[in-house]
């Protein structure tokens, strides 16, 4: 009884905000514990294996491992890759699919693309229904949505029993047009409903109201195939975390950086298919909000992959053009769910670097992964990666490796090196350069992909890096970019998991529909509108979400009559007269030419909406940092040569992370230690600490 | 370190990185121009094409797209500089030109921008971009007609001229250019978009020489041309060798004759035993004739990353001025997409017994699609200008691919039925994989498709040009032949025409055009097909239980 009361009075004096996030190989605790008395913040982390087939046990083990009393969480934020993972090893499960007449064959037929356009051996990725689980209802809709004939349901019986048959778990359906009008879909929803309750069964209006029947099809299918899984997956994950005596909020995180509750996402999994790679984005949004930069460019480089997205006006953007396995060698799975417009390359500390029978040197996309490793770990990894190129150049420390956790093996680094060197006829160093440079180039590529490659100037941004590989390269790119300013928050390492602390509760809803921008059609946009908002109103408030709690953004997206792609512009609010719709067309006009360059004198037409709503679920407080009156020489260790591929090698002041306090400022060549991170900083560079710790790197 | 170090030594890390930079350059070119262009046929199709070529039009890399077009850009800056003295190309010109007579390459639709950039008052490289677009004027909608029997019928010649002088768009040859088409409006956004596309690659390597100068510039390029070669020659020594030759007959009648010789160190494709050229638009010009060599020639030895002038060093093909791949002026080029395809796959079946790289035939027509009319809810004119997908013939290790587009396209989308009729003002009454016979094997031939357009509105017109429809997709070692491609109209009093070539068919309100596309050949014999495999594609109905019993003998 006493004890009970000492963890309440413990509960009370203190907020715990929790984040765990799936991975390939770990499975990530961090949380946050604000004390109400002192406003100090710590953050604790835990690592376990990630327990695969059974991810949730891993989740349940990394809890009781940290130590933490999982009744004193508040709230926790779970990221986990088990849809994408079942998607990855086809491990979903027999699924049916019910389409309009004449086009069951949409699934396999695709795009007719051949991204890898030389190779005759191509082949075309398979789909996921096989053609005998592919049936049609006759009954069709116009582009307008109205019926040109009505829906016949009479073989529908006949095609449910065939599936019990076959063993299907579960059903998607998708009809042409239903963007436009979902009535036949519902209908067709509701009999295999009646006809099979206990089956699993989506219709694609339920995930997207955009049009392309290929596109949509792919997405309810994709979206059946895991949907028995990652039901099972939420129930059994809130089921043991409830057994523990678990009382806080449980949040999934969407693939839109959003988080999302159990219930809701157990009716959509599919929305969880980038679920934990957005939260990093996100995180980066929050933070440019609390420093005061609002055009970012994100980057979260990890062991073996590194990502970016490009955040503008403080908003991460967020696409329904979205496509797994999808590669210069392959046309990959369209899925129409809003998810981070973020580039993912095969490039990260890990990554292997090799030298092709031409003797160019490539790094990536083959990782060496957690085992063997980077060769300096010392468990027979034989593959130089990047991470020991940094080792022998000096600018990770041999010394305090992994936070002085692993001993680098040296000796190993050179041995897997030498090859390298051998094949280019450059000595060790020289390699270990080029690796580095080959590596910054990739990323620096990756992050051209998201900014000029989409119209925009990275010298407009500011680079905000993090994960474990974030501060080893960002001023490089930064400065290969033309970008002037660098920042690495705190806690880089486990930033995505703040990211996740720092999300709302939040859905996208795109719809297309054709409105001509005629000067009397506001109406019309205002009435889709009203339909889209109204449906985000009754979704949560079926989930106890008040309206006043709900903030709206609403974007037009428009186009030059027969165009494809169209460009989304704010549309405002209250009436939209003749007026408003000239000023719509006009910011049309001018974000349309800040991409392209160009404006036509076209006529402009309206494709669809793109609605943001967003419910705030208690967020982590951001604090500022204790200053304690240290001075910076308390900080350092001693100095070391440090190699910076073209800039040399020179002397570098060596600094420890977690001793810096707020105001501190140091000029490169100079590198600053974590535990979790290394941050390079270059001649030139000047670094100064904000009031949140947070790393502020100023390129020359 | 400095980046002082003169042309000689120039670290390798350098020059890779200026080489991975052209790439980038290349795609960002692409992704400019898919993003703005007006007409469905380059963003959606991306029947459009990106390059960077040196200084003297070698082509140096390109972006995605077809690989029909990435030997096609360079010949259009050789022709350009061929054309103007070197004081009549300034910084910030665009030069265009869509006529094979000059540069052109393929016919009068694609049209070809090309930009020059410079380091200081020397030209050191070209941006480039080629595009389909809708509408040039010419004798029908669309410019091609298989009426046609001279250039000047399939519409406005651009000559390897200047459009834009100094940055500044020359008025008046833009206006006669918009003067001549009948879409004048997506004329001229599909011109700017290629603008914008030419513009960003000249911004993008002006950047690359300020960091890295022009030497170090020119010496990645060089030095990327010679892996490109390298490659080639690597892959060449590696392929059977000796004299491989060919005869066939077209559904035209005519035969065509190819021989080609292999050695360590040359690829010589010799067409020049082919039939004088043709009295209509079934030609392909000599450059036209040299990309579909080209692309065979990337298919046995390479892949993308290699594709630039270096590559294609090892390859040499000889023709016969006057001929059906060589033809003078004033011979037509519309359907020139036919005969190029034709010689692929031509040089290909030559050499697919002897090259386990090599499938069977596929359905192997660009299986163009016009159709054009009034659109019912609209009002405006529409014109659908596409290729279709068809089957791949099956390999040594695989099934052919169903429902693909031809060796001539890559990256290459359909227009989704839903967006179709929003757009053309058609229904799409089915898009299904086809239920003919033919392409059976160990490995068989993959499935063409059917697709229904019933048209909506009276006084509307359809042309194609098909072949492979009466000599069908060819199959090896065994394996059975796959089926033709061919249109059937279907009147609204259930009257079916047949077609494989017609211009402009009248189609009226209530019509259905069905488009039939061949499956591939087979590999093999049927018989040794394995029998699970066999009975999963009777399971699936990619046959039917007569040719399991019949061709692969599945016992009962």
């Amino acid at each position: 009884m006493t004890k009970m009361n000492n963890e309440q009075v413990a509960a009370s004096a203190a907020t715990i905000r929790a984040a765990t996030d799936v991975g390939g190989t770990f499975t990530d605790l961090v949380y946050f514990v604000t004390d109400h008395s002192t406003g100090e913040q710590r953050v604790v982390t835990a690592k376990a294996n990630t327990t695969p087939p059974d991810f949730e046990r891993g989740v349940l083990e990394v809890l009781m491992r940290s130590g933490i009393r999982i009744g004193e969480i508040n709230s926790l934020a779970h990221g986990t890759t088990v849809v994408i993972n079942a998607i990855a090893e086809r491990k979903g499960v027999l699924t049916g699919l019910i389409t309009t007449r004449g086009f069951r064959d949409s699934l396999e037929i695709a795009r007719g693309n051949r991204p890898d356009f030389f190779n005759l051996h191509y082949v075309k990725p398979e789909p996921f229904v096989p053609r005998y689980l592919r049936r049609e209802v006759e009954g069709r809709l116009a582009q307008d949505g109205s019926e040109r004939w009505p829906l016949q349901l009479d073989e529908l019986p006949a095609i449910i029993d065939d599936f019990r048959h076959e063993g299907v778990q579960a059903i998607a359906i998708c009809l042409l047009h239903s963007y436009a009008n979902p009535a036949h879909e519902r209908a067709v929803l509701e009999h295999v409903r009646n006809l099979w309750p206990e089956v699993s069964v989506v219709a694609s209006h339920q995930i997207t109201r955009e049009w392309r029947e290929y596109e949509r099809t792919s997405t309810a299918v994709l979206s059946a195939y895991v949907q028995p899984i990652a039901e099972r997956y939420l129930t059994r994950l809130s089921g043991g975390m409830r057994e523990r005596g678990f009382g806080g909020q449980l949040y999934i995180v969407q693939s839109n950086c959003g988080v999302d509750s159990v219930e809701k996402t157990s009716e959509v999994p599919i929305t969880m298919v980038e679920s934990g790679p957005a939260s990093g984005f996100w995180g980066a949004a929050e933070l440019g909000r609390l420093i005061g930069e609002s055009n970012v460019l994100a980057l979260d480089i990890g062991g073996t992959t590194a990502k970016c997205s490009l955040i503008e006006g403080g908003q991460v953007k967020i696409t329904s053009d979205y496509w797994i396995e999808r590669s210069r060698l392959s046309a990959g799975y369209p899925i129409l769910v809003p998810v981070v417009d973020l580039v993912e390359i095969g490039q990260g500390g890990g990554s292997i670097a090799w030298v092709d029978d031409f003797g160019k040197l490539h790094v990536g996309p083959q990782s060496a992964g957690a085992l063997p490793g980077p060769a300096a770990y010392g468990r027979g990894g034989t593959a130089a990666t990047t991470t020991d190129a940094n080792l022998a150049l000096g600018r990770i420390d041999r010394d305090y490796f992994c936070g002085g956790e692993i001993e680098a093996d040296m000796d190993s680094v050179e041995r897997a090196l030498g090859p390298i060197a051998g094949r280019l006829g450059l000595d060790i160093t020289e390699a270990a350069r080029g690796i580095v440079r080959i590596a910054n180039n990739n990323m620096v590529n990756a992050l051209k992909l998201v900014s000029l490659n989409r119209g925009y100037d990275p010298r407009d941004f500011t680079l905000v890096a993090f994960g474990g590989g974030g501060g080893m390269h960002a001023a490089a790119l930064a400065a290969e970019l033309g970008m002037r300013k660098v920042v690495i928050p705190r806690a880089a390492e486990v930033f995505s998991a703040w990211g996740m602390l720092m999300s709302d509760l939040r859905r996208d809803y795109f719809i297309t529909r054709l409105v001509s921008l005629a000067p009397d059609q506001g109406a019309a946009i205002r009435a889709l509108l009203r339909e889209a908002v109204d449906g985000a109103l009754t979704q949560f408030s079926d989930e106890g979400i008040e309206p006043e709690r709900i903030s709206f953004r609403q974007y037009g997206r428009l186009r030059y009559e027969n165009q494809e792609h169209s460009v989304e512009v704010p549309i405002p609010d209250g009436q939209l007269h003749a007026v408003a719709i000239k000023d719509l067309i006009d910011s049309f006009h001018q974000a349309y030419e800040r991409e392209y360059t160009y404006r036509l004198d076209a006529p402009v037409e309206f494709v669809g909406l793109h609605v943001v709503a967003s419910a705030e679920v208690g967020k982590l407080e951001p604090t500022r940092l204790a200053v304690t009156g240290r001075s910076l020489e308390d900080t350092r260790r001693p100095n070391r040569l440090v190699d910076y591929a073209t800039e040399g090698i020179h002397e570098a002041a060596i600094y420890t992370g977690e001793l810096l306090e707020p105001g501190m400022s140091f000029p490169g060549p100079a590198v600053v230690e974590t535990k979790g991170t290394t941050v390079v900083v270059h001649p030139g560079n000047e670094l100064t600490v904000d009031d949140y710790g947070n790393l502020h790197i100023t390129l020359s | 370190m400095s980046q002082t170090q003169n042309q000689a030594t120039v670290d390798p890390i350098t020059l890779e990185i200026i080489q991975s930079s052209l790439q980038s350059i290349s795609d960002e070119m692409f992704a400019a121009f898919r993003k703005t262009a007006m007409s469905a046929i380059i963003y959606e199709v991306l029947d459009m094409g990106t390059a960077i070529t040196d200084a003297s039009g070698n082509l140096a890399s390109s972006g995605a797209g077809i690989p029909a077009f990435v030997g096609v850009l360079d010949k259009a800056v050789q022709r350009v500089l061929e054309l103007h003295e070197r004081d009549e190309i300034t910084p910030g010109d665009i030069f265009a030109t869509n006529d094979p007579y000059y540069g052109g390459v393929t016919h009068l639709n694609d049209v070809v921008l090309v930009m020059p950039v410079f380091a200081g008052e020397r030209i050191i490289a070209w941006t480039a971009n080629i595009a389909h677009w809708n509408d040039i004027g010419g004798m029908v909608p669309g410019s091609i007609s298989n009426e046609a029997t001279e250039i000047f019928q399939e519409g406005l010649r651009l000559p390897a001229v200047k459009i834009f002088d100094r940055h500044q768009p020359i008025r008046s040859v833009l206006e006669i250019m918009k003067a001549n088409s009948r879409l004048p409006d997506f004329l001229q956004g599909d011109m700017w978009a290629g603008v914008a596309a030419v513009r960003v690659g000249e911004r993008r390597i002006l950047e690359l020489i300020d960091k890295y100068s022009a030497e170090t510039f020119s010496t990645a390029l060089e030095s990327f041309m010679n892996y490109g070669e390298q490659v080639a020659r690597q892959a060449l020594r590696e392929l059977p060798q000796g004299l491989f030759e060919l005869e066939e007959e077209q559904d035209s009648g005519a035969t065509y004759k190819v021989t080609v010789e292999i050695s360590n160190e040359e690829f010589i494709v010799d067409l020049s035993d082919n039939p004088d050229q043709d009295a209509g638009p079934n030609n392909a010009s000599r450059d036209g004739t040299m990309v579909a060599a080209q692309m065979i020639f990337m298919n046995i030895t390479g892949a993308h990353e290699s594709a630039n002038a270096g590559h294609f060093r090892p390859l040499r093909l000889l023709t016969r001025p006057g001929s059906v791949f060589d033809p003078r002026p004033p011979a037509a080029f519309g359907t020139y997409y036919e005969v190029e395809i034709r010689i692929y796959d031509l040089i290909w079946r030559c050499l697919a017994p002897h090259f386990e790289k090599l499938p069977a035939g596929s359905f192997a027509s660009i299986c163009g699609t016009f159709i054009g009319g009034r659109h019912p809810d609209t009002g405006r004119h529409f014109t659908i200008v596409e290729p279709e997908i068809g089957g791949w013939g099956g390999s040594v290790t695989h099934d052919g691919n169903c429902a693909i587009f031809s060796g001539f396209h890559g990256d290459t989308f359909n227009c989704p039925a839903e967006v179709a009729e929003a757009r053309y003002g058609l229904y799409v009454e089915q898009l299904a994989l086809g239920e003919e016979s033919g392409g059976e094997g160990e490995h068989r031939g993959g499935k063409g498709i059917v697709l229904d357009y019933r048209v909506r509105a009276d006084g509307c017109f359809f042309t194609c040009a098909y072949t492979r429809n009466k000599h069908k997709p060819w199959a090896l070692h065994g394996g059975r032949e796959g089926s033709p491609n061919y249109v059937e109209v279907i009147r609204r009093d259930g009257h079916i025409e047949q077609y494989a070539v017609v211009t402009a068919l009248e189609v009226n309100e209530g019509d259905i055009i069905r488009v039939h596309t061949g499956t591939g050949g087979g590999y093999g014999d049927p018989r040794r097909r394995p029998r699970d495999l066999v009975r999963e594609d009777l399971r699936n109905g990619y046959i039917t239980a007569e040719i399991a019993r019949t061709v692969y003998e599945l016992a009962p």
